[in-house]
């Protein structure tokens, strides 16, 4: 092995994580400005040039509109298929499943739109920062009650989530701290805050479609008594709660865990963290020295993680599964079957609810559980064979010319062996175990591509490559990052 | 009461609203353009989403506000549409559609019963791809806005091709997926060049006269127009899409005023208040003329939060000396006595 595919198959580890992958042209050109680079450009890059919401809101009013998640689920989508900023989606799919807020409770897809908006722009800053844009989300407001949180009679949701699932982490904070919390929040609303509950508890579209929801702090609403949160006593509203959560050790370690088991290896779900240590103690150590050494920033946390050897180690490569979206995200990258808005986007967004991540739906405020609780019978199923399906399908852009590329400079004949080497390296350079690649072999061998001229008979070829690819599709180390 | 303007010359006032946001029928889901035929019946045009076929529709009713149902539905067979972008009437009140994604002209009579279809995808002569309006001349031929071909085809109404004018680009004349097309009392032909942010005029045979237009939020300055449409006396009138407002211009392309929305609760609307009191209560405690700096000047988002402004003004057409325009994103039509 060269020192230059140990380098792309490091940078096609860090695309699988830091974004969806990257077939092997993509590979080359990131390659070409080194790894730090790579991830300097990952993190520093905020604004994609390909991303048209004209062309959207032109073709698909639903889905700029997003009365429901179905409009909301395939603009995000689409963001994720044609971003060239692909941290920044990622991190807003990290963040969507941190703070998982869903349709079926704020029954509106602009406000969860919005959110992934605010995601997008702001969860690569500071915690401090994010938590405050979260405090004020309308999304959120609604999805954890907080509407419903008033002086003098108090809605702990969103307090006790804010310490326990979005912050902190059980054990690290008592009952009376969740109550000082809650009112410290009290207050923060949303404008219209009765017609609007009232539409949302309706899913109600009249008279004319649904309204956007917008922040309102009701300071007569406001409990500005003195509080004492966490052993700091004072007349705290939400900006010095969050400020005092963003210090504590807790929240360091609860956001490092939480970056690992996203971005380098599959931890247990969060509601085992309090009894279970972290799998690498001296990896959330770095990442908590981080979260401290930059003023909580987050970008800074994973750029120290993405450049720290437990990330680069092969022994956390393929060590992920991907969540439906990631996967549809990587196939559908490399088929590159879209370049602008498309109808089509809707119905793969449906295929990703199918695989059992319904985008702008997480099943309940802790998100959807990752690592093998992606996998069932009926969600592997859906997985496999639309990898299969989308791999070996030659009439998209993607897959034509990835096979163009195998066959080019072959002369007349491929043998398996090189076939199967080729194939995985422009799928973004996947390595596979013994056992897979004997079998990916195997079935080249006995599916007749080496008996194939490639120049007279380059249909036939074309015919025989997607097919392995589709098999190729199916692969634990495909279906894994 | 005058249209806020920020000229001096106000030429529209505000009349109406109708509509409501229904999955199906007396209402609309995401309305692209209104057509009328000479017995006083208005049909409004429904893209809908494809999540539930039940919203693509043509709704049919009068500027009174009286429903007389829907037809239309969602398919790729006789009489259904899989994309609907816009409508017209003959001088027969028969109606034509355009589905943007088979590129095919579908014809019912005026009770929706189905004539006739034509038109097929392709990038050759007479070919159609992504058509997005459609309009009749004096002769009751046929201009088609041939958005994916950058260019305007003319047919009888038999969709016998005529010609066809424009081409791609960005010089005068060219095209850049071309949207709404009108027709003056000249029979020339307007076109809201969509992607280069200007109107362009031709004569009817297609020969280039003028343009207007430049990219920007400022007065008279265009962000995507969707639709344009001339009166009487010459003025035309811009859904300046992008900008979120209705820009009106002399015959020489000279900005005179805008509109940015003034709607009122439709009938139908009303009637949905009466009949839900709680939403109707907790509606009338609620401020949904909220202050428009916060929202960062972006016409979107200020659209989406203030209720009365267009939001997604996707057709503008006159009709009986009244301005009628649809809107998508806010499921209703503004119409407004035009006053010059």
């Amino acid at each position: 092995m060269t020192n230059n595919n140990s380098d792309i198959k490091l940078i096609a580890h860090l695309l699988r994580r830091a974004g969806f992958g990257a077939t092997k042209d993509e590979l080359d050109k990131y390659n070409s400005i080194g790894y730090e680079n790579v991830v300097d450009a990952l993190i520093d890059n905020n604004n994609s040039q390909r991303i048209n919401d004209a062309l959207v809101r032109r073709y698909f009013p639903d889905q700029s509109v997003t009365h429901d998640q179905v409009g909301g689920g395939a603009y995000f989508l689409y963001r994720l298929l044609l971003t060239d900023s692909p941290l920044r989606e990622k991190i807003a799919l990290f963040w969507h499943n941190v703070f998982a807020t869903g349709y079926s409770k704020v029954t509106n897809g602009k406000p969860l739109s919005d959110q992934l908006r605010m995601f997008r722009d702001h969860g690569l800053s500071k915690l401090d920062k994010l938590l405050l844009k979260l405090s004020k989300d309308p999304a959120m407001i609604i999805w954890l009650d907080n509407i419903d949180n008033h002086n003098g009679a108090i809605n702990e949701n969103y307090g006790r989530e804010l310490l326990e699932l979005f912050s902190m982490g059980v054990g690290n904070y008592s009952e009376e701290d969740i109550k000082e919390c809650a009112r410290a929040f009290t207050g923060w609303s949303i404008a219209n805050s009765d017609y609007i509950k009232e539409l949302a508890v309706r899913n109600s579209i009249m008279p004319y479609g649904k309204l956007a929801w917008r922040y309102e702090y009701k300071e007569n609403d406001h409990d500005n008594g003195e509080k004492t949160f966490l052993g700091h006593k004072g007349n705290f509203n939400g900006e010095e709660i969050i400020k005092i959560i963003c210090e504590q050790p807790a929240t360091a370690r609860f956001i490092s865990r939480h970056l690992y088991h996203f971005f380098v290896a599959d931890e247990p779900p969060v509601p085992a963290w309090p009894y279970k240590e972290p799998q690498d103690s001296e990896a959330i150590d770095i990442l908590e020295k981080a979260y401290f050494d930059s003023g909580y920033d987050i970008g800074e946390m994973i750029r120290v993680l993405f450049n720290s050897e437990f990330f680069k180690s092969e022994r956390c490569h393929y060590k992920k599964i991907k969540s439906p979206a990631e996967l549809a995200g990587n196939i559908l990258r490399t088929t590159n079957e879209f370049t602008e808005p498309s109808i089509k986007i809707t119905e793969y967004n449906s295929q990703i609810g199918f695989m059992g991540q319904t985008l702008l739906n997480p099943p309940s405020v802790e998100g959807w559980h990752q690592g093998t609780e992606w996998i069932e019978t009926g969600s592997l199923t859906e997985r496999v064979n639309f990898a299969s399906q989308q791999l070996g399908d030659i009439s998209k852009p993607g897959i034509k010319k990835i096979i163009e590329n195998i066959i080019k400079n072959e002369g007349n004949s491929i043998s398996a062996q090189i076939c199967v080497d080729k194939c995985l390296e422009q799928l973004g350079a996947i390595e596979t175990s013994q056992h897979t690649y004997k079998i990916l072999v195997e079935f080249a061998q006995n599916n007749g591509i080496s008996d194939i001229n490639l120049v007279n008979d380059k249909e036939n070829a074309t015919k025989k490559i997607s097919e392995l690819m589709s098999v190729i599709g199916s692969v634990p180390e495909f279906q894994q990052s | 009461m005058i249209s806020v303007t920020k000229s001096t010359s106000p030429i529209v006032e505000y009349h109406n609203t109708i509509g409501l946001c229904t999955m199906e029928g007396r209402g609309f889901m995401f309305p692209v353009d209104t057509a009328f035929d000479s017995n006083g019946y208005i049909y409004t045009i429904n893209r809908g989403h494809k999540a539930d076929p039940r919203t693509i529709r043509i709704t049919k009713y009068n500027i009174h506000s009286e429903f007389f149902g829907t037809f239309l539905s969602y398919g790729n067979n006789d009489g259904q549409l899989l994309t609907p972008s816009s409508i017209a009437i003959d001088k027969n009140n028969n109606i034509y559609t355009c589905d943007e994604l088979t590129s095919t002209v579908t014809i019912f009579d005026s009770n929706g019963k189905f004539i006739n279809k034509w038109g097929h995808k392709g990038k050759g002569k007479s070919d159609l791809d992504g058509p997005t309006s459609i309009i009749f001349d004096q002769n009751e031929d046929i201009y088609i806005s041939d958005q994916y071909n950058h260019r305007i085809q003319k047919f009888t109404n038999e969709g016998k091709f005529l010609l066809s004018f424009g081409s791609y680009g960005n010089n005068n004349s060219q095209l850049n997926l071309p949207w709404g097309i009108s027709i003056d009392n000249n029979n020339n032909i307007f076109v809201a060049n969509w992607r280069n942010n200007r109107i362009e005029k031709f004569s009817d045979d297609g020969k280039f006269i003028a343009q207007f237009g430049n990219y920007g939020n400022k007065e008279g300055e265009l962000n995507r127009p969707s639709s344009v449409v001339v009166d009487n006396k010459e003025y035309i009138y811009v859904a300046d899409w992008g900008n979120e407002r209705i820009q009106i211009y002399d015959n020489k392309g000279i900005y005179i005023s805008q509109i940015r929305g003034q709607a009122t609760v439709s009938k139908w609307a009303q009637e949905f208040l009466d009949s839900n009191l709680e939403e109707a209560s907790a509606r009338s405690k609620a401020n949904l003329k909220p202050d428009i700096s916060q929202f960062n000047n972006d016409p979107h988002e200020e659209s989406s939060h203030i209720e009365e402004f267009f939001w997604g003004p996707t057709s503008v057409k006159i009709h009986k000396n009244k301005l009628y325009v649809t809107e998508s994103n806010r499921h209703r039509v503004q119409i407004y006595n035009i006053l010059t």
